[in-house]
């Protein structure tokens, strides 16, 4: 994945706001990428371009070989259908489906899904997957999107602050998880977060603050999951 | 091989219909009425039409009849059948059945005009008699009951229908029939023998029609034949028999418009169901947003919301059909049973039928809700997550001073945010209202009708003398001549206050399918006892019924016409008479007669005020009193009142499920910012205040203004629709009373849906607020 000179703007005139300037990014495929900055530092823009749910005002990016600036609409789904996992901060469940029919609703989407019930035991919901939403924990919740997101094994997985909502254990727990995935499916994840410490376990931490990469370290001793600490 | 999966998203319609049952089940209830009645309407009209349509070679249904002065003898019944007519014996005699008004009483039929026995059997002894089973509804009489016919007791065997009878017109120039005074009856034949004053009525079959030639001119050269050989006092082909024609005439004539109310409904609950639904993709919008970023298709969430309305309607058309074909259609039958005495009917399917009440309605559903979730589901994937799905950029809150009371503001604001949903909640009204005050309407204005013509009347009779056909007969100018003088003689009365009018007739001339208004035109003698009006030699006034239906004005230029020829008349209004009686015309004698280069002693009739009882009947062609000028309003009555009555429990119902439906969606909206006021300390009580107290103000405000644009269409429509399909006119005036009950029926069903809605209020807990599940 290769982002070119990636401008983003929002706003008019004299209210226009320069939320990302001139982004170079490369990250290999089964990559750990972390976004690292704070509050309006675009990092959520970009992930978002990436996505292809945002589109960029200039700049190139490319996807397996794929220019996603030169796609229209109806092509943007297609990608997002067969390439994209999206795990969000909320976990936006659907109220009246069951913690396994959500994860199903994933698999609907790929020729090739995971098997369902092994990722239930993978996400650790086996015992919970006949329950509402309503009926969990947030970590839970967040272990049903990312199994919603992971089940139709996508090329990337992108993560929106997904424990921006949890306490420090259970974000732990989410973490570990999407290591592990990223380990035993080779997934490229991309995540956007604010929380120093998690960039210990990529393997790309992408800082940025007013828009503009302030640097890219490549992590040579990443830790694991399970030992970081804030 | 690609296995196409099923979305696992279907699994969520058993679950949204248990969660949302009450919506689902008053949107099917609804429907589902609609169409039963509906296709109940068209399946039952579609088979009486056949069933009509059937009757005339079925019961053998003559080609006209005519009534001979005297009994015609072998030689002339020879001679007529050389005409090319094969006559058939159709005496009648008109005897008072006590209570009950008129009976026409025939003889058993066997060949012509056969009788369709309805229920019990045919009389068979000499004091048993079948009559008309509509007739018989009116005058609550049954198989079995005893009937005092002229002095004798009749004990009633069986209820009939007579196909020549279809619509019960005592005499064909009425304006319409009355079934409650006027019925038709069966003896045996040798009963028949001992009853007197005989109608000589003979009806006839032409031999050969094979349509070379019009209906018109047969008849009427087959008239002048006639005319030669016997001595006519009525002559009616069946084309002109109102009694034959006008049920096949009316039949069928409602279905557009039932048609059209099916669809109103359709559409207004597609625009509900779609408001629904925009309310759903809002709650629902983070989501929607994360499927859509996850690939889903934009396409595919439409097919996803789509469903849902479509297979409801589905649902509500395949057992409304169903209903429709089976109670309903007994219930529509027994409105046309009401109106006119049909023979008996064989339910016919109809697939056009069928078609409409489904496919319309599932159409019009899919296209209203397609629309609508096409505009609300082009949002990008990050505007659903970020719930940024206003079209309009929002410009802040609407300024309220702080000078207005808190929960002013609060309730305003509420209004502000639900104005689609109170747009939705007017069309309905309106419709609702609409329909009420059609129901509600009909028994006032026959009330007003009836009324007015009691205060307007000329005089309390007038009598319209009928020339004899004998005395016009061009043919035999001596005998004619002769006849007249007669007549002349036999038609002065020495009635205390009896005064002598000239009168002719003309036609409104009308543009397309309109029913063209026969016009009487009155020649007032001068110093008139009878009306108080001075109107002078050359001038034209019209009566303020005639007015009314034309909208004319003084100094407006009327056209007339000949009924039969091509001759026209154009008159211009010096005045308006206040008579509500009939669309007519008045001028001095002298004007009239010289207007129709009439002779000047002639006169067509006389008001008076006491009965006239010294002129032999056979010259008087008809009598106006009372009863005659309000049999039109209680016919309509008599076959409209059930319909009305209908229509205004529809139109409370309609009410009742928009305001409960529109209501719940706000409630349900809102159901966070309940729970959090309710957190906050409000009561019930308040809450309520604000929040069902708007829907209060704008149900007020919409009924309201529904009162004052039903007016207007409803006048609109009486004035075109219903001008067009009755001759004469009924004034409509709208009764303030009928306000006052609209305005209480539609709050009477807000106030059932207010409870529901507090006791949903209540119950709606707190924790809401405070959860951030989705």
């Amino acid at each position: 994945m290769e982002l070119k000179k990636i401008n983003k703007s929002f706003g008019d005139d004299e209210s226009r706001v320069h939320v990302l300037k001139d982004i170079d990014l490369a990250v290999g495929k089964g990559q750990f990428c972390v976004l690292l900055g704070p509050s309006g530092s675009g990092k959520s823009t970009l992930l978002n371009i990436i996505g292809g749910i945002d589109t960029a005002d200039s700049g190139e990016i490319i996807v397996n070989g794929d220019s996603l600036t030169e796609m229209k609409d109806k092509a943007l789904t297609n990608y997002r259908r067969q390439h994209l996992g999206y795990v969000f901060q909320m976990y936006n469940l659907i109220p009246n489906l069951t913690v396994r029919e959500n994860i199903e609703v994933g698999a609907y989407l790929s020729d090739d899904p995971l098997d369902t019930d092994e990722l239930l035991e993978t996400l650790g919901l086996s015992e919970h997957q006949r329950k509402l939403p309503n009926q969990l924990s947030g970590g839970q919740q967040q272990r049903t999107s990312i199994g919603r997101a992971i089940v139709k094994n996508p090329d990337i997985l992108l993560c929106d602050e997904p424990t921006g909502a949890l306490d420090y254990n259970t974000s732990k727990e989410i973490l570990t998880l999407i290591e592990s995935i990223n380990q035993k499916y080779g997934n490229t994840v991309v995540m956007v977060t604010h929380n120093n410490a998690i960039q210990e376990m990529a393997d790309l931490v992408v800082r940025l603050r007013d828009g503009s990469v302030r640097d890219q370290i490549i992590n040579a001793n990443k830790k694991k999951a399970i030992e970081l600490e804030w | 091989m690609v296995v196409k999966r099923r979305s696992p998203l279907r699994k969520r319609y058993i679950r949204d219909l248990k969660s949302d049952f009450g919506k689902y089940a008053v949107i099917f209830l609804l429907l589902m009425l609609s169409i039963s009645f509906t296709s109940g309407y068209i399946v039952a009209g579609d088979s009486m039409v056949i069933a009509y349509n059937e009757s005339f070679s079925k019961y053998n249904v003559e080609h006209g009849h005519f009534v001979s002065e005297t009994k015609m003898s072998g030689s002339k019944e020879r001679a007529v059948s050389e005409l090319g007519i094969n006559v058939y014996e159709l005496f009648y005699t008109e005897k008072e059945a006590k209570d009950h008004g008129v009976l026409r009483i025939f003889a058993d039929r066997e060949e012509l005009n056969k009788v369709c026995l309805m229920t019990g059997e045919m009389p068979r002894g000499r004091h048993e008699i079948a009559i008309d089973r509509m007739y018989a509804d009116n005058n609550e009489l049954k198989p079995g009951d005893s009937l005092e016919v002229d002095g004798d007791s009749y004990e009633i065997t069986g209820l009939i229908a007579l196909p020549d009878y279809s619509a019960l017109y005592q005499d064909n120039d009425d304006m319409m029939f009355d079934a409650s005074l006027f019925g038709v009856a069966i003896v045996t034949r040798r009963a028949f023998e001992s009853l007197d004053n005989l109608k000589y009525c003979y009806a006839w079959k032409y031999q050969k029609f094979d349509g070379s030639e019009s209906e018109k001119d047969v008849s009427e050269r087959l008239m002048k034949e006639l005319n030669k050989i016997v001595s006519l006092e009525e002559f009616t082909p069946r084309y002109l028999n109102h009694a034959i024609t006008f049920t096949g005439d009316d039949l069928g004539g409602d279905r557009a418009m039932m048609e059209i109310f099916l669809y109103i409904i359709t559409v207004i609950i597609a625009f509900v169901y779609a408001i629904t639904t925009k309310d759903t993709i809002e709650k629902e919008s983070a989501v929607i947003g994360t499927l859509r970023a996850t690939g889903y298709t934009r396409s595919e969430l439409m097919r996803h919301y789509m469903l849902m309305p479509v297979l409801i309607t589905l649902l509500s058309a395949a057992v409304g059909n169903v209903i429709g074909y089976t109670l309903f259609k007994d219930i529509c039958a027994d409105l046309y049973y009401g109106s006119y005495s049909l023979t008996t009917y064989r339910t016919i399917w109809s697939a056009e039928a069928f078609l409409r009440t489904t496919l319309v309605p599932i159409s019009l559903m899919a296209i209203v809700t397609w629309l609508v979730l096409r505009t609300n589901l082009s949002r990008t994937p990050l505007e659903f997550m970020r719930r940024n799905l206003s079209r309009k950029r929002r410009k802040g809150a609407m300024p309220l001073s702080p000078a207005l009371p808190f929960m002013g503001r609060f309730r305003t604001r509420i209004i502000m945010q639900n104005i689609p949903n109170y747009l939705m909640l007017f069309a309905g009204i309106l419709f609702a209202s609409m329909l009420l005050m059609f129901g509600l309407l009909m028994p006032s204005v026959m009330n007003h009708q009836a009324e007015t013509i009691t205060s307007s009347m000329i005089s309390k009779y007038q009598y319209m003398l009928s020339v004899p056909a004998e005395a016009t007969d061009e043919d035999n100018l001596t005998s004619a001549m002769a006849e007249f003088m007669k007549y002349s003689k036999a038609v002065e009365t020495e009635t205390p206050g009896a005064e002598k009018f000239s009168a002719y007739s003309l036609k409104t001339v009308v543009d397309g399918d309109k029913i063209s208004d026969e016009v009487t035109i009155y020649g007032i003698q001068d110093n008139s006892a009878y009306i108080n009006e001075d109107i002078k030699d050359g001038e034209v006034w019209i009566s303020s019924l005639y007015q009314d239906k034309y909208q004319l004005e003084i100094g407006d230029e009327i056209k007339l016409k000949e009924a039969y020829e091509d001759d026209e008349y154009s008159f211009k209004v010096s005045g308006i008479y206040n008579y509500e009686g009939a669309i007519c015309m008045f001028m001095t004698d002298k004007t009239l007669n010289k207007t129709f280069d009439l002779p000047d002693s002639y006169f067509a009739g006389y008001f008076s005020n006491e009965e006239i009882k010294d002129i032999d009947e056979k010259y008087i062609g008809t009598i106006v009193d009372y009863d005659s000028l309000t049999k039109v309003s209680r016919q309509l009555m008599i076959s409209m009142g059930g319909f009305m009555k209908l229509i205004d429990v529809f139109a409370v119902a309609l009410s009742l499920i928009l305001i409960y439906l529109l209501s719940k969606i706000i409630i349900e909206k809102n159901a966070h910012s309940i729970s959090m006021v309710k957190i906050l300390g409000y009561r019930t009580g308040e809450i309520g205040g604000l929040y069902i107290l708007s829907t209060s103000i704008m149900v007020i405000i919409s009924t309201g203004i529904s009162l004052y644009l039903s007016k207007i269409v409803i006048e609109y429509l009486w004035r075109s629709v219903v001008a067009k399909r009755i001759g004469g006119w009924i004034a409509i005036v709208f009764d303030p009373a009928i306000y006052v009950k609209m305005v209480a029926l539609i709050l009477a069903a807000f106030a059932v849906v207010a409870m529901f809605e507090l006791r949903k209020i209540k119950k709606n807990p707190m924790t809401d607020a405070l959860k951030n599940v989705e």
